[in-house]
């Protein structure tokens, strides 16, 4: 050992401890980064050198401390659970949401909604029963009837805008998903080239960290770590990002919820709404992640009622307003005592959805029939009848009896809320379960102060030992150099 | 795992606990104010769709209410007519037997009855056409205005009735069928106009109107049937009524129970709930404050 390994002993103490405090000072800056993973220097002992020659010089100490790294702290577990349980939370959180708002805009049980509104429809009947061929009545009653048909229109556009605007947020969010997914894409290549020249790529793997958890969170985009320090992101089973690069996809299919492809055609021009990759055809198969959500409340109804939930509350919409229309029609046509017997009450206009479509045929109080012509021309047993009809207690032709349409809007309601109820547990467990994987990860990743006060004074005093150890060797050679043979001078 | 805390959990524990607690807050302060349990269906399905039930029916029992109120009118309006005829009838039979007494009356005199017993008749006309809110009570369906036109023939049809729904499978007649009572029926063969002017013509030819009084007699009897089957229903609807008000009462109690909540508890709950927000913060802003930093000199 040289007489001056002692100095380069105590050297490398110093580099290591000021490295240490330096990702000390790291991480204290980065104490409230986002998505900031603490750091630490790895170090380990350099051993002694090798014995050179044939000349055994005995024990020798080792040579100091090496600086091998500086570790990202996170864990890789921890990190996946994040991105699987935001991506459980994204969906779930997306339907919940469009569900309410559905729900919000119904106004039931209330003032406001639409049940109310048929109260006063059945109870205008037996007005005009009460008083057949008065104008009030007559005349309150085709007023309360075109406020039922305009508040189930009302309500079919709440959904149908609901739709559009989930509809605008998946192109909002492939374009979100496109650009997630470059950035993941760059950041893999310049990872991969400080990763191979040995550099310190910590605060980039971090980005790209945040980005795939956003990706998850998006699409339920799996993540394979590869041992170039590159990641992949699979969506549906294809990569979405390989390497340095990155796949887009396109959000295609129908616009509108009356669109040739909304609620029932699935042959139809536009085809139903999809999400498919930009360079070949086919929908791909997403089944989490907030991008599945919107998708699945897009889809259009089905048979057995379990489409898309939009679709079918519009669906609900419009089959009340054919029944409404048929029921309440079915009795009023049997009526003759007005300018237009056997008529319809209720009519349809144009083309489109029934929901939008449904119009009130009588307009004056001439027009409107109450009763039979053979009981008088003020007879009212037509309107009887149909106010009978909305307590239910109204029979058909066969003497069955008729569902009352105010008992079809309340199960219309209630499946309705039922499965908003559902959807919003389901969000509210998928949210807590995503809450404790982030807080896990956190635990284990982020900044704590204390400890990094008790590391800042660790290197401290390994910074002020090292300097000690080279000041010692530094006054032990002055004793060699300066005082060395000076015995009896 | 065992759980590392550091400051940047504690801090994010820290708020998710005061945001849930917050939440809890402005949920009990909506109840509090609006004193609603359920403000959308899904808070409850099952009890959104009482809900739903309760007001219909609300809703209905109210109309029913107003129903049996227009039903009331109608019954009351054919009632006191009939009770007039009643009189005007008595006034009939007594001038006919006054008129009988061949011997002791004048020409004159019976002239004199005879032109009381037209007015007689005219007053029972005007009772026949007895209308309640523009729709005469007597005549049924018919839109002629009245039941018996100035030369007694009857406008109305026989065979419907004017009924008021009082219940959901309870209907009221609430009018009186006016060709029995005053018009030509089997028990009265002529009408009770052309009765009259029979006795009136009888008394002014000379005739005895003795052998009418039997007809007037059975007229009569016609009209206090038909004011005791119109006080009958009268009875029965004003019962229906304040059975429906009472309902009403029951109802609307039914709805509270279901919607809304007890004013006391929800003040109970927010009070609860502010203690513990407020012991959140406190704790919160104790724990927060001190690292090693404060203690490292």
């Amino acid at each position: 050992m040289s007489t001056f390994g002692g100095i380069n002993t105590a050297y490398t103490g110093l580099v290591a401890a000021r490295q240490g405090l330096e990702v000390v000072g790291q991480n204290i800056a980065n104490a409230n980064t986002e998505g900031y993973t603490r750091q630490r220097v790895t170090t380990s002992a350099v051993d002694a050198a090798n014995r050179v020659g044939l000349i055994d010089s005995g024990a020798r100490p080792g040579q100091g401390v090496s600086v091998d790294g500086i570790a990202r702290l996170g864990s890789a577990s921890l990190d996946a659970q994040v991105r699987g349980t935001a991506a459980v939370a994204g969906y779930s959180a997306v339907r919940a949401n469009a569900l309410s708002a559905v729900e919000a805009s119904m106004k039931e049980p209330g003032e406001n909604g639409l049940s109310a509104q048929l109260q006063e429809f059945w109870a205008g009947w037996s007005d005009v029963a009460n008083a057949a061929g008065e104008t009030t009545p007559a005349g309150v009653l085709l007023a309360q009837a075109g406020a039922v048909a305009a508040q189930i229109s009302r309500g079919y556009q709440a959904v149908s805008t609901q739709w559009s605007s989930e509809r605008g947020s998946v192109d909002t969010m492939v374009a979100e998903i496109n650009g997630a997914a470059g950035q993941v894409a760059e950041l893999n290549a310049r990872i991969r080239q400080s990763v191979a020249g040995g550099g310190n790529a910590n605060e980039l793997i971090d980005q790209r960290s945040r980005l795939t958890t956003t990706l998850a969170a998006l699409t339920g985009g799996i993540v394979n770590n590869r041992t170039d320090g590159t990641v992949d992101v699979l969506v549906g089973g294809n990569a979405l990002v390989t390497g340095d690069t990155a796949r887009p996809l396109v959000a295609l299919g129908a616009r509108t919820l009356e669109g040739p492809a909304g609620l029932t055609d699935p042959a139809g021009t536009a085809g139903p709404v999809r999400v498919e990759w930009a360079d070949r055809t086919g929908a791909i198969p997403v089944d989490s992640g907030e991008l599945a959500g919107a998708l699945s409340l897009l889809a259009k109804t089905d048979a057995g009622g379990d489409g898309g939930a939009l679709a079918e509350t519009a669906a609900a919409y419009n089959s009340f307003a054919t029944d409404l229309a048929a029921k309440v029609n079915a009795v009023y046509s049997t009526g003759t005592n007005s300018t237009l017997p056997g008529g319809a009450f209720f009519g349809s206009a144009g083309t489109g959805p029934a929901a939008l479509r449904l119009t009130v045929v009588p307009t004056t109080t001439a027009q409107l029939t109450t009763g039979l012509t053979a009981n008088g021309a003020l007879d009212g047993s037509i309107a009887d009848k149909i106010a009978q009809l909305g307590a239910g207690q109204a029979v058909d032709a066969t003497g069955n009896p008729v569902r009352s349409p105010s008992a079809d809007w309340s199960n219309v309601v209630t499946s309705l809320a039922v499965k908003t109820k559902n959807e919003l547990r389901q969000a509210s467990l998928a949210d807590h379960t995503s809450t404790a994987a982030v807080n896990a990860q956190l635990s284990n990743s982020s900044v704590d102060l204390d400890e990094e006060n008790v590391n800042l004074l660790m290197f401290q005093h390994a910074y002020q030992g090292a300097a000690r150890v080279l000041t010692a060797v530094d006054e032990m050679l002055d004793t060699l150099i300066n005082r060395t043979g000076l015995v009896g001078r | 795992m065992i759980s590392r805390v550091t400051t940047q959990t504690q801090m994010r524990s820290a708020q998710t606990n005061l945001q849930a607690n917050l939440a809890r807050m402005a949920q009990l302060q909506e109840q509090a104010t609006s004193l609603k349990a359920i403000a959308r269906p899904s808070d409850d399905p099952a009890r959104a769709a009482d809900s739903l039930s309760v007001r219909a029916e609300q809703r209905a029992v109210t109309q029913y209410a107003r129903n049996a109120d227009n039903g009331g009118g109608w019954l009351t309006t054919a009632g006191t007519a009939l009770s007039e005829a009643t009189d005007l009838l008595n006034q009939v039979r007594d001038l006919t037997v006054q008129g009988a007494n061949d011997g002791a009356l004048s020409p004159l005199a019976k002239e004199a009855i005879a032109a009381r017993l037209d007015g007689l008749s005219q007053n029972l006309l005007a009772q026949a056409n007895a209308g309640y809110l523009g729709r005469s009570v007597f005549a049924g369906n018919s839109d002629a205005g009245v039941a018996f036109r100035a030369d007694f023939t009857f406008t109305g049809t026989a065979t419907a009735s004017v009924d008021r729904r009082v219940g959901i499978d309870t209907t009221v007649r609430v009018d009186a069928d006016g060709a029995a009572i005053f018009g030509s029926t089997a028990a009265n063969p002529v009408s009770i106009f052309a009765l009259i002017g029979t006795i009136a013509d009888d008394l002014r030819t000379g005739t005895n109107v003795g052998a009418h009084l039997a007809a007037v007699d059975s007229r009569m009897k016609t009209v206090l049937t038909a004011q005791t089957d119109v006080g009958v229903r009268q009875a029965q609807i004003q019962k229906v009524g304040e059975a429906l008000v009472q309902h009403k009462g029951n109802l609307e109690a039914q709805r509270a129970g279901i919607e809304d909540v007890d004013l006391g508890q929800a003040i109970l709950d927010l009070k609860l709930q502010e203690v513990t927000y407020q012991a959140a913060l406190s704790v919160t802003a104790r724990v927060l404050q001190p690292t090693l930093m404060d203690f490292l000199r």
